[in-house]
């Protein structure tokens, strides 16, 4: 408890909480305010911003504005959802392998180190470009995304657990005959929250970045308006070259500030849970 | 035969990245198969205009299921796909290994040939420029702290968490197109043809400053934050300790430090390079740069399913490549690796 | 005859981030003669480890300099610039056997490179060579094996590296050696060997004496002439080894001695490490 307090008076975490914080208000509670359609053709295709269209029309005449709430939505959805998967998968390959150990264990750890060292990128393209355009709603995406990018998060809480395994309480707990479950659930699944929690923020991070990676590619989730698909639209109308700021700009400084603020959470966070990096302040 | 700690890391080493190769070429094969569509019907639902001859169509489809070996039981294929990738690995046959693109029905090296120079081009010299700045200046500011940390820290924490394509699109619309200082898109002006002469390689040069730019501030922003908190953790162990109370130079120290946080560093970029060169692709669409990551970019919209395999393939072998050096870099400058190695091998 | 060594009520302080000043030694002082062996006795956290830095006038920050004198020589060096201190007396007049010995060689430097760099810190003069041959010979000269000189600290055993160790902190023959629980890692027997080391360097007039800190009272009674008993950043008493041992004064060294003797009684893990191990 006393560290969440710290954590609160610091003022890097305290910003980009806020900051995080409020674009997933603003993307949870838009509607109620904004009311408008982004798909609809609602003006001229290319339109500067006016009072009437904030951030102007795109090439086919869409409110930028709202395709871009509406993109955030979706992309914090796919950040959600993606990180959910990703954190899950990693600490579960990761408790089993440093738990248990042996053969497992070194299949698991193999299996976590192909996943680092090829390109996650590469990965999702060719299975997002098999399951063709219908294939990929924004849950599937999801899905794809979390299923390639566990590795990391498996590595580090295998490490953990390596080491938890040593102590005393867990030895107690097998003399007492318990069971590989259990010992893991009760005995070192909980002094690994602090860091599965930092694990998962930075999961949602990669699950907003590789989302906006694969719709610029062209890949991205056919049934929504991704921040990703946003910036894939502006590239293919060539809105860059042209200087059309607001149909590109304003998704770009969405996608950094949800990366920023996450970043700053997750570096701040690690500074109050590690005693060793706080001592040497 | 009798081997040094050294030899036996580097065959375990070769081992392992040939076991991962098979994997790669493997997953190459299985992955795009995963959905519902096998790749002749995505090739000809792309081919087939209704003003296509029902009989050529067939023709072609007959061939393309030939090609594909689309009749043969999945493992069949997989084997045959393996078999002529690696003969034409070793052999140094592209055109068997990876076949031919079947919407321009060239063979898909004539695609990747040409590109991959201009992305390695793009990523080795930045990465290991940005690597080798990003430790000196996370050394610094772990070891002078004060202003350097104040002022680089805060900054290299923003350039490493943004994203390599929103950095590049900041620099485009800012330098590119709003200043006009720097050509925003391709790596040439399109009136030149390649040379030697010193026109052409200025005008690459002048047009690579983007896309390097947009690269290496973020490289070199992960590289310091990384070596900073190595740095700030080698500054406090006992030998740092025990050689400073023997009267050990600041100057000797320094070079301690670095050189023992550099090789954390060094494992943290093979980790990374996976994840990084992915970013990377992606800055070559933002700027229309002829390289495999905008190949990756046409191939998709024209849905030329062997080009992109093949891309996919030849990144993650030159990703494989630049783990498998890292490695052994490591495996010279470490003597706990090699040590470790010869305990587990007991 | 005139003590090599003379600290004269010395006091160092920590400053925390907060601008706080804690007083981690409040006033100590000893002398210290040829061929004689100190011993400082305290529980962790009493105030040893930064009494050493005190003891080599080597203050960094967040540690510093309150007041009080250490006198080598007739010299004051606590009143020596940095760099003064650095080159004529750290390591080479005034040295010290670590406590985390186990982690004090650095992990990617040969023993002969990194004990290299340590002897051209303070004779820049000699070349590479000539140190080579001068640390074959002191090895031998210890009772190491030369070849030792040509590993990876990774490559030696716990006790090896703490007796490297050693012998690299008394390459230039210094007058004082400090040994910070220079055995507190080790096991039984590697303990008993390292400590009769040092009494060996102290007979061959390598070492010309020594200062002994530890937390076990007991250990010191084979080793030390002199016993002080630290507490709170203090020396609550200070003695002969005898009197110290067995008629001690202060209700907080006659705690010290129980606490041992009572552990050890009850047969737990201290009865194998101190009793048995060294003081028998």
């Amino acid at each position: 408890m006393r560290q969440f307090t710290l954590l609160f008076k610091n003022p890097s975490f305290l910003i980009s909480f806020v900051v995080f914080f409020g674009l997933v208000l603003v993307g949870l509670l838009f509607p109620i305010f904004v009311h408008g359609s982004p798909v609809d053709r609602l003006g001229c295709p290319f339109e500067a911003p006016t009072a009437h269209f904030l951030l102007g029309t795109n090439e086919e005449g869409q409110d930028m504005f709202v395709r871009l709430l509406f993109g955030l939505r979706s992309s914090l959805y796919v950040g959600l959802f993606a990180g959910t998967i990703a954190t899950v998968l990693g600490v579960v390959i990761g408790l089993i392998g440093g738990y248990k150990g042996g053969l497992l264990d070194n299949v698991l750890t193999m299996l976590t180190n192909l996943f680092i060292v090829i390109p996650s990128l590469v990965v999702l393209i060719l299975i997002s470009n098999s399951l063709g355009p219908k294939g990929r709603s924004l849950e599937v995406v999801s899905i794809i995304i979390g299923a390639t990018c566990w590795a990391w998060t498996a590595r580090a809480v295998r490490a953990q657990a390596q080491s938890l395994k040593m102590r005393d309480h867990v030895n107690l707990a097998k003399l007492n005959g318990y069971g590989t479950t259990s010992i893991i659930l009760m005995q070192i699944l909980p002094y690994t929250l602090s860091y599965v929690f930092m694990a998962f923020i930075i999961q949602m991070a990669t699950g907003i970045l590789e989302e906006a990676a694969i719709s610029m590619m062209g890949l991205g989730p056919y049934d929504s308006v991704t921040l990703g698909f946003i910036l894939n639209n502006a590239q293919k109308a060539e809105a860059l070259v042209n200087g059309d700021w607001w149909s590109f700009i304003p998704a770009a400084v969405l996608v950094t500030l949800l990366q920023y603020s996450l970043f700053v959470m997750n570096t701040s966070m690690e500074t109050i849970f590690n005693p060793r990096l706080r001592k040497e302040e | 035969m009798h081997m040094s700690p050294l030899q036996k890391y580097f065959f375990s080493r070769v081992w392992w990245y040939l076991g991962t190769l098979l994997v790669a070429i493997c997953l190459n094969f299985i992955l795009p198969r995963l959905g519902p569509s096998n790749p002749v019907d995505t090739i000809m639902a792309h081919i087939k205009t209704p003003g296509l001859d029902p009989k050529i169509a067939h023709k072609m489809e007959e061939r393309l299921r030939i090609r594909f070996n689309i009749d043969k039981p999945l493992h069949v294929q997989l084997g045959m796909y393996v078999y002529h990738t690696i003969k034409g690995f070793v052999t140094l046959d592209m055109d068997e290994a990876f076949g031919d693109s079947y919407m321009h029905n060239k063979p898909v090296w004539a695609y990747i040939g040409p590109a991959l120079p201009w992305t390695l081009g793009l990523q080795i010299p930045t990465l290991v420029i940005g690597y080798i700045l990003g430790n000196i200046l996370g050394a610094l500011a772990a070891y002078k702290r004060g202003i350097f940390d104040k002022l680089f820290y805060p900054m290299s924490l923003f350039f490493t968490s943004v994203p390599y394509f929103c950095v590049a699109i900041f620099l485009v619309y800012i330098f590119g197109i709003s200043l006009e200082w720097f050509p925003a898109m391709n790596a040439y002006g399109e009136s030149l043809s390649p040379s030697w002469s010193i026109t052409y390689v200025s005008d690459v040069l002048y047009h690579y400053t983007l896309p390097f730019m947009a690269m290496f501030l973020v490289y070199v922003g992960g590289q310091a934050i990384g070596m900073r908190s190595m740095s700030i953790y080698e500054l406090g162990t006992d030998y740092v300790k025990y050689a400073k109370m023997l009267g050990s130079s600041e100057g000797q120290i320094v070079r301690y430090v670095f050189r023992n946080a550099m090789l954390p560093q060094l494992t943290g970029l093979a980790l990374a390079l996976g994840m990084m060169v992915g970013g990377a692709l992606l800055i070559e669409i933002v700027f229309s740069y002829p390289g495999v990551g905008s190949l990756f970019y046409t191939s998709i919209k024209e849905n030329d399913y062997p080009v992109l395999q093949a891309g996919a393939l030849i990144v993650t072998i030159c990703v494989l490549i630049a783990n498998f050096i890292v490695d052994i870099l490591i495996g010279i400058l470490d003597p706990r690796i090699r040590v470790a190695q010869e305990g587990e091998n007991a | 005859m005139a003590p090599i060594l003379k600290i004269d009520n010395l006091a160092v302080h920590y400053k925390t981030r907060f601008g706080q000043q804690v007083h981690a030694v409040k006033g100590v002082s000893f002398e210290l003669e040829q061929g004689k062996t100190f011993g400082i006795a305290g529980e962790s956290g009493c105030g040893k480890s930064t009494l050493v830095n005190g003891l080599m006038a080597l203050f960094m920050p967040p540690l510093f300099y309150t007041h009080g004198s250490v006198i080598i020589d007739g010299e004051d060096i606590t009143k020596f610039d940095k760099e003064r201190l650095r080159i004529n007396i750290l390591g080479k007049v005034i040295s010290m056997i670590p406590q985390g010995a186990l982690n004090s060689l650095n992990p990617t430097r040969k023993v002969k490179d990194f004990a290299t760099d340590v002897m051209l810190n303070h004779h820049p003069e000699m070349n590479k060579k000539e140190i080579h041959e001068l640390l074959r010979n002191r090895f031998a000269l210890i009772g190491l094996d030369p070849r030792v000189l040509n590993n990876y600290p990774v490559e030696l055993s716990g006790g090896m590296k703490q007796r490297v160790v050693i012998g690299i902190s008394t390459l230039m023959d210094p007058k004082v050696v400090i040994a910070d629980e220079p055995s507190s890692a080790l096991d039984v027997s590697t303990q008993k060997s390292v400590i009769k080391m040092l009494m060996d360097l102290m007979d061959k007039g390598i070492i010309g004496s020594m200062i002994f800190i530890t937390h076990e009272l007991p250990l010191l009674y084979h080793v030390a002439d002199d016993i002080a008993v630290m507490y709170e950043g203090k020396f609550v008493e200070v003695g002969k080894t005898d009197q110290i041992i067995f008629r001690p004064q202060h209700p907080y060294s006659r705690e010290l001695m129980d606490a041992i003797t009572k552990l050890s009684s009850e047969g737990e893990r201290y009865d194998a490490k101190d009793k048995k191990g060294v003081v028998a």
